[in-house]
């Protein structure tokens, strides 16, 4: 369906996307990346809103650059929150039924925002819309032609874990009908409970992609850093570099910081090593939990 | 849009007080052509025709227009239609209604060659301005440097770039349709009917060229 070959995008001397080759079959793909790394360029790129700077991208085997017949199977959710806020949710959808020259919008608009579960609210303004409803309308707007390929931007942004439920349902639902869906998020969670298929962006380069529980093995596998503070901090030191899964010891100022292969078993063999040692553990913190730690780790890899 | 009812308070004050000036030649030149078309036409205009699609680009609703299969031409038609036909109908009619008020007899043929001047001059301006907004977020600022410094300045200064003045254009064009007033019109009618047209199908063509090739880092 989407295939991208050494696609690389830059604004002035900005590199936003970096050779990046994938493709992208039927079901649902995620773009996992901290924000900044090139997710939304590589769906503007696929949308036919940015030409690539060089390499190639295709849907279908075309190019969707100044392509506006794609359209016709193609849906977007925006990243952006802004929808004219006069009109109400109904004629927002209707609206874009109408621009796609359906032969029955009323229809597709009505089915378009029952998926969404946005009945109730159909007949007020947007302008009035909370953050999720907003989200939802935006949705029923891409569906509103049934589209092959659907796109979305940081769909889940400002969702309730409810609605958020309901929207996974409704995307799981269209993959299960063949269709294609990419999405983009900064959460791992969501990724992990909604794609079959992760990519992951960093830095506007790919920096890993397959399965999703392979990436995680990836994450978790990964050196983890630990501050530890305790009675001895030498003393600790010297009988911690003894244990297998340590990698290194450093005395830093009022502590320790220890660099450990295995997460789960470096947590599990400090406290006996320490107690037979007689030295008491006053604080033992992760360093580098943060998901740009975990995704410059994949990157440098 | 207030500004639309200035010139019938004008022209009211000027039926009510002023005798030592011609009727005729105070309509055409003082208020159709002094005010309605140096200053009414071409600010509803700007106002009108930056907004229709600069808004649009500003907040990035614009992609909900681009993401259909429609082509940009038409895109460009719609918007230029959407800013034209208010635009020319309230200066039209701002200028017909001021008219009327100020001529102590009526003169159907200076009422309707302004009329039509006007419409046509905010065609010709709204295609000026919509391509503006294409290039720039601050299409307003440069529209108001292009009517009040070129149009209203420089072609003052220097006879040869009136040719390049939409205001120069629409007076030509009254000036051609109505034979009772002695307009200040620095343009031939024809040539002016020829550059107005030139000129809007170019500036039609370009903003098609330009949404053609549309990117923006901030439209998701």
């Amino acid at each position: 369906m989407i295939r991208l070959d050494n696609a690389s995008r830059w604004f002035g001397n900005l590199v936003a996307v970096s050779d990046i080759s994938f493709s992208v079959g039927p079901g649902i793909t995620g773009l996992l990346g901290p924000n900044g790394a090139g997710k939304s360029t590589i769906l503007q790129m696929v949308a036919g809103f940015l030409r690539p700077s060089s390499g190639s991208v295709l849907v279908r085997g075309r190019s969707p650059w100044r392509n506006d017949k794609l359209y016709r199977y193609t849906g977007l959710v925006p990243e952006r929150e802004a929808i004219y806020p006069f009109l109400t949710g109904y004629e927002f959808v209707l609206l874009n039924a109408q621009l796609h020259k359906l032969p029955n919008p009323a229809e597709a608009t009505a089915r378009a925002v029952r998926t969404v579960d946005l009945e109730q609210a159909q007949h007020r303004a947007t302008g009035g819309y909370s953050k999720g409803m907003k989200q939802r309308v935006k949705l029923a707007a891409a569906l509103v032609h049934d589209p092959l390929l659907l796109l979305l931007d940081e769909p889940f942004n400002g969702v309730d874990p409810a609605q958020r439920l309901h929207m996974m349902g409704v995307l799981r639902d269209l993959a299960a009908e063949g269709r294609t869906i990419v999405f983009s998020s900064h959460i791992l969670e969501e990724v992990e409970r909604l794609a079959d298929n992760v990519l992951v962006i960093v830095s506007g380069r790919l920096a890993a992609s397959g399965d999703f529980h392979r990436i995680r093995r990836l994450m978790t596998d990964r050196p983890h850093t630990f501050v530890i503070r305790s009675s001895d901090n030498r003393r600790l030191a010297a009988v911690l570099i003894e244990v297998q899964s340590v990698k290194g010891v450093e005395l830093i100022d009022g502590g320790l910081s220890v660099r450990a292969s295995d997460f789960g078993a470096f947590a599990l063999a400090v406290p006996p090593v320490a107690r037979d040692a007689g030295v008491t553990l006053y604080e033992f913190v992760p360093a580098d939990q943060s998901l740009e730690s975990v995704f410059s780790y994949l990157v440098n890899r | 849009m207030a500004l639309a009812l200035l010139p019938l308070l004008v022209a009211l004050v000027f039926r009510t007080g002023n005798a030592d000036n011609d009727p005729v030649d105070w309509t055409a030149n003082a208020l159709l052509n002094g005010l309605i078309v140096t200053t009414l036409l071409p600010l509803v205009t700007l106002v009108l025709s930056t907004t229709s699609l600069g808004m649009e680009i500003e907040d990035g609703t614009i992609v909900y227009l681009l993401s259909k299969p429609v082509s940009r031409a038409q895109v460009i038609i719609a918007k230029l239609a959407a800013s034209w036909l208010p635009a020319g109908a309230l200066v039209s009619l701002s200028a017909a209604s001021s008219a009327s008020i100020a001529l102590q007899e009526s003169e159907p043929t200076l009422l309707l060659a302004f009329v039509i001047a006007a419409a046509l001059g905010a065609l010709a301006y709204s295609s000026v301005f919509l391509l503006l907004s294409l290039l720039t977020s601050r299409a307003l600022v440069f529209g108001l440097i292009y009517v009040f410094i070129w149009e209203g300045i420089v072609t003052g200064l220097f006879s040869g770039t009136r040719t390049l003045s939409i205001r120069e254009y629409t007076l030509g064009v009254a000036d051609l349709l109505t034979e009772t007033a002695e307009l200040d019109a620095h343009l031939d009618g024809v040539t002016a009917l020829v550059l107005m047209a030139v000129v809007t199908t170019a500036f039609v063509a370009l903003a098609i060229r330009r949404l053609n090739r549309f990117e923006t880092r901030t439209l998701f």
